[in-house]
């Protein structure tokens, strides 16, 4: 993520939590939190109980969150005369943000909380519309996959997969094709829902087995790779063990140390190395769609 | 006693170790036998016959759920930030370092980021990092921690280090890394992601059991030299704790014995010597001198990693080496005199002995560096002294000599050298305590602020020490046990109040000042004594070896080859008390010198092969 993607994922953070925008320039903005986003960020969880008991208006925390170190300013110029104006004099946080900070590490984990599940719907096409004829919309399942490669190194890939709930038809570019799309989370006047064939389970089963299929035809040298060095690994762990195993032969209690010793490293080297792959969920939702497919 | 997250990220569950071909599960395409499976991992699936396939449904059965209830549903907008901020995360390969644009508080060395590629991909995350002092093994160390946690190959961490050091890793974890470390304080501390903790804390129950009841994605071991004995409770426990990544550090790997070597790679990677057997067979000829060398490297190699200062590429500042020579006061000179006879003749009576010989030679130096050093052994001395002994009344007149003593002519000159710094910060070194305890006093006559450290302080205390030393004190004084782990790198004065006669450890204590992270040259100032055996070794360490500007690798390496036949204090000692003058002592020094220049010119030839 360079700067410019980082600001705009930012922005439109604060815009989507509904945070008041104290003052911005290309190199920084002062923030004003929304309650929800003071919630998921400033760590309070007792001032918020606070609040929620007691039912008094919270005061939310200001930021002022740098994005690229501006050149120092020139004497003679105030630095931030502004923010002081604005907030009256209240403590404003002064933090860096960039790729791999605490907080936009913090930002990424809070969208991926509040954003798990939707429910939406396309808006009708405007103009030529019928008042007494209705439109069928199709439900999909449209999942966001994420698959894990790894052994004792890792690589991953992202899936924005859907399925029609109605037909059964599923489409590997379905995330895609909703970025085009206006959608809202209210139902839309005149237009009806074909009833669904599948279940929600049925239709995550088939995800899952398409995407299964697909990841069987990958390459798979990472893992024969990382195989072998498992391989290896066991084989000098036994080299080391079996000559002393065998020198125990009568101290019964001196084996079983060791026999337990070689079996935790053992476990090791396949906690290490063993390769697999994980497939998890980022976020899925139900997409009402015009159409009958 | 359990903790909510300390599932280790990847371990695979239920781990089936034993079998090696995966169980065959159920036909992946019947898919309807999935239905109603309860939990959220789908049974494993093979994918490929060495590869399970495992689907999570955790975020689709809230969707079931919130189906069911109708709501509440989340905001498209952030559904879509979320998918964005897993694309940023994404690790779209297996080899590229990720971490390294993720770092913007300070940018990596070369060598270092070629040492964490390699141990990362060559070693695969189990390797001992032995560079040389201050060539950073913590950043690298650093590096490849970032790099797995990162890829989300590692969540949960155990750093074991020194308890002097346990807060400077959790501040460079934070500053440099962005790393959430905390420092172990209470026994709840081991539930968080990076622990920092001190080995001496580790090993004891209650946290022993702890430990050892958990796993850890990474184990990181600072000054893992002391893990070179199979016997020690250290030891043991280090290799019972369950782990999947780990990291030795140390800057010496080998101090005795090449089994210690054998021991430290035997907690990463049994058997990578071979079996025990094995390796004293094929590799040692003496305990000290290994055989088939180049084998025994490239084994090395395969899980050490060894960076020099001669490798270059790392730029260090200039040292400036000033000897400052003092003639002692007479009456100081009276009571070197009287110890130095003392010494003479007590050695004759019982010669042999090396404990003894090296307590008498430890008498002549703390007269060259304090009275109030001096008078505490001899203080001791005599109470051991048997009663009826002729030599009781010998160490009463010595201590007499001390009380004619008004001023320490090395304090005074001390004084002198702070005033010419200006307001410039220095570290006083000194090998004794008493001498400590003076010049603190005697600083504070003379309105100079001085803090002390010593190894013998707390965690806290040390900690606290250096915080003054930064902001207020401009003065600190260290024993030698203040000398491992410290960084001073803000100081660039260093006066040797007196010096030890190990090379190595005058370079560790060089090594706190003028290390990575220096930006100024560096002053040395060695205090020397004339007419004394100090001015003998400061001849030996300073003209004859050179070795305040030799490259530090080099000094390592040549102390050890010399110290393989007898320690080299001892030899020192026992030229000291054996020669009859000065003019014979100065030639003995000499010969010595002479041998270890020889086995810098041999060591320069090994390492070029």
């Amino acid at each position: 993520m360079n700067v410019k993607q980082i600001q705009k994922f930012v922005l439109s953070y604060i815009e989507a939590t509904g945070c008041q925008i104290l003052e911005k320039s290309p190199n920084h903005i002062t923030v004003k939190l929304s309650p929800d986003a003071d919630r998921a960020l400033t760590n309070r969880p007792f001032y918020w109980s606070f609040v929620d008991r007691c039912g008094v208006a919270p005061e939310t925390m200001t930021y002022t969150w740098i994005f690229e170190k501006a050149p120092v300013p020139e004497a003679g110029i105030p630095s931030t005369p502004l923010t002081s104006l604005v907030t009256g004099g209240v403590r404003v946080a002064r933090e860096e943000i960039y790729f791999g900070s605490r907080r936009l590490t913090q930002l990424f984990d809070a969208v991926r909380q509040a954003g798990r599940n939707v429910t939406m719907f396309e808006e009708p096409p405007r103009g030529h519309r019928d008042p007494l004829g209705s439109q069928p919309y199709t439900a999909w399942l449209g999942v966001n996959f994420k698959v894990g490669y790894e052994c004792d190194m890792k690589r991953e890939e992202l899936y924005g997969w859907g399925i029609s709930l109605a037909t059964g038809v599923i489409d590997d570019k379905f995330y895609e094709g909703l970025k085009d799309k206006r959608l809202t989370p209210r139902l839309p006047a005149n237009i009806h829902l074909l009833r669904n064939g599948l279940s929600l389970r049925k239709g995550l089963s088939q995800l899952e087995n398409a995407l299964e299929r697909k990841i069987k035809t990958s390459d798979f040298g990472w893992a024969v790779e990382a195989e072998n060095r498992r391989q290896e690994e066991r084989n000098r762990i036994n080299q080391y063990y079996g000559p002393l195993l065998e020198r125990s032969t009568e101290d019964d209690e001196q084996k079983a140390v060791l026999q337990t010793r070689q079996k935790q490293r053992e476990e090791e080297i396949d906690w290490q190395y063993r390769p697999r792959v994980a497939v998890s969920i980022v976020n899925c939702g139900i997409f009402h769609l015009p159409g009958i497919d | 006693m359990h903790f909510p997250h300390l599932s280790p990220a990847g371990m695979p569950s239920g781990t089936s170790s034993e079998a090696d071909p995966a169980p065959v599960t159920k036909d992946a395409f019947s898919a309807g036998q999935q239905l109603g499976t309860p939990g959220s991992d789908t049974p494993p699936r093979l994918v490929h016959p060495l590869v399970e396939l495992k689907f999570n449904r955790t975020v689709f059965e809230e969707l079931e759920r919130r189906v069911e209830r109708n709501g509440p549903w989340d905001d498209w907008q952030m559904y879509r930030l979320a998918l964005e901020a897993e694309e940023a995360n994404r690790v779209s390969d297996f080899h590229e370092l990720q971490c390294t644009r993720l770092l913007p508080a300070f940018t990596p060395l070369p060598h270092q980021i070629e040492t964490a590629r390699k141990v990362m991909h060559e070693m695969r995350g189990r390797a001992i990092l032995a560079d040389e002092v201050g060539l950073g093994k913590t950043i690298e160390a650093g590096l490849v921690l970032k790099e797995y946690w990162v890829r989300g190959l590692v969540r949960k961490v155990l750093i074991l280090v020194p308890a002097s050091l346990v807060l400077q890793w959790v501040r460079e974890l934070a500053n440099k890394f962005d790393l959430p470390a905390v420092p172990q304080k209470k026994e709840y501390s081991w539930g968080s992601d990076i622990v920092v903790a001190s080995m001496d804390t580790a090993k004891r129950d209650p946290h022993r059991q702890i430990l050892l009841d958990n796993e850890f994605d990474m184990l990181i071991v600072d000054e893992a030299h002391k893990l070179k004995n199979k016997r020690t409770s250290n030891y043991k426990f280090i290799n019972e704790l369950r782990k999947k990544y780990c990291l030795l550090l140390t800057a010496t790997p080998v101090q005795n014995d090449l089994s210690e070597l054998y021991n430290l790679i035997t907690l990463l990677k049994p058997g990578q010597l071979g079996a025990e057997g094995d390796f004293a067979a094929n590799h040692v000829v003496d305990r000290r001198v290994p055989k088939n060398e180049a084998k025994l490297q490239e084994s090395l190699g395969q899980v050490m990693i060894r960076n020099r200062r001669s490798d270059g590429g790392v730029e260090f500042t200039r040292r400036f080496v000033t000897n400052v020579p003092l003639h002692l006061s007479e009456e100081e000179m009276a009571l070197y005199q009287g110890v130095t006879d003392y010494v003479r003749q007590h050695v004759k009576a019982e010669s042999g002995d090396i404990a003894s010989m090296l307590s008498m030679v430890t008498l002549q130096r703390e007269v060259c560096s304090s009275r109030d050093a001096v008078f505490l052994t001899l203080v001791n001395l005599f109470k051991k002294t048997q009663e009826e002994s002729p030599l009781r009344a010998r160490i009463w007149e010595l201590v007499e000599l001390i009380r004619n003593i008004k001023s320490n002519t090395k304090g005074e000159k001390t004084i002198e050298l702070l005033q010419a710094m200006g307001d410039e910060k220095a570290i006083i070194f000194t090998e004794y305590r008493q001498t400590q305890n003076y010049l603190l006093r005697f600083f504070n006559e003379h309105g100079i602020q001085a803090v002390p450290y010593r190894g013998g302080m707390n965690r806290g205390k040390k900690d606290w020490m250096m915080d003054l030393f930064r902001r207020r004190a401009q003065v600190m004084i260290a024993t030698e046990a203040g000398g491992e782990g410290i960084n001073l790198q803000f100081c660039r004065n260093i006066i040797n109040f007196d010096l030890p006669w190990n090379p190595m450890r005058v370079e560790q204590r060089i090594g706190r000042v003028h290390r990575l992270g220096q930006k100024e040259d560096v002053n040395i100032y060695n205090l020397c004594t004339v007419g004394t055996i100090e001015e003998h070794i400061v001849h030996l360490l300073h003209e004859k070896i050179n070795m305040f500007e030799m490259v530090i690798g080099e000094l390592d390496e040549i102390v050890q080859r010399l110290d393989q036949e007898e320690s080299w204090e001892h030899r020192l000692a026992k030229m000291v008390l054996e020669a009859a003058d000065g003019e014979e002592l100065r030639k003995r020094l000499d010969g010595l010198g002479d041998t270890l220049l020889e086995q810098r010119g041999k060591s320069k030839r090994g390492t070029k092969t």
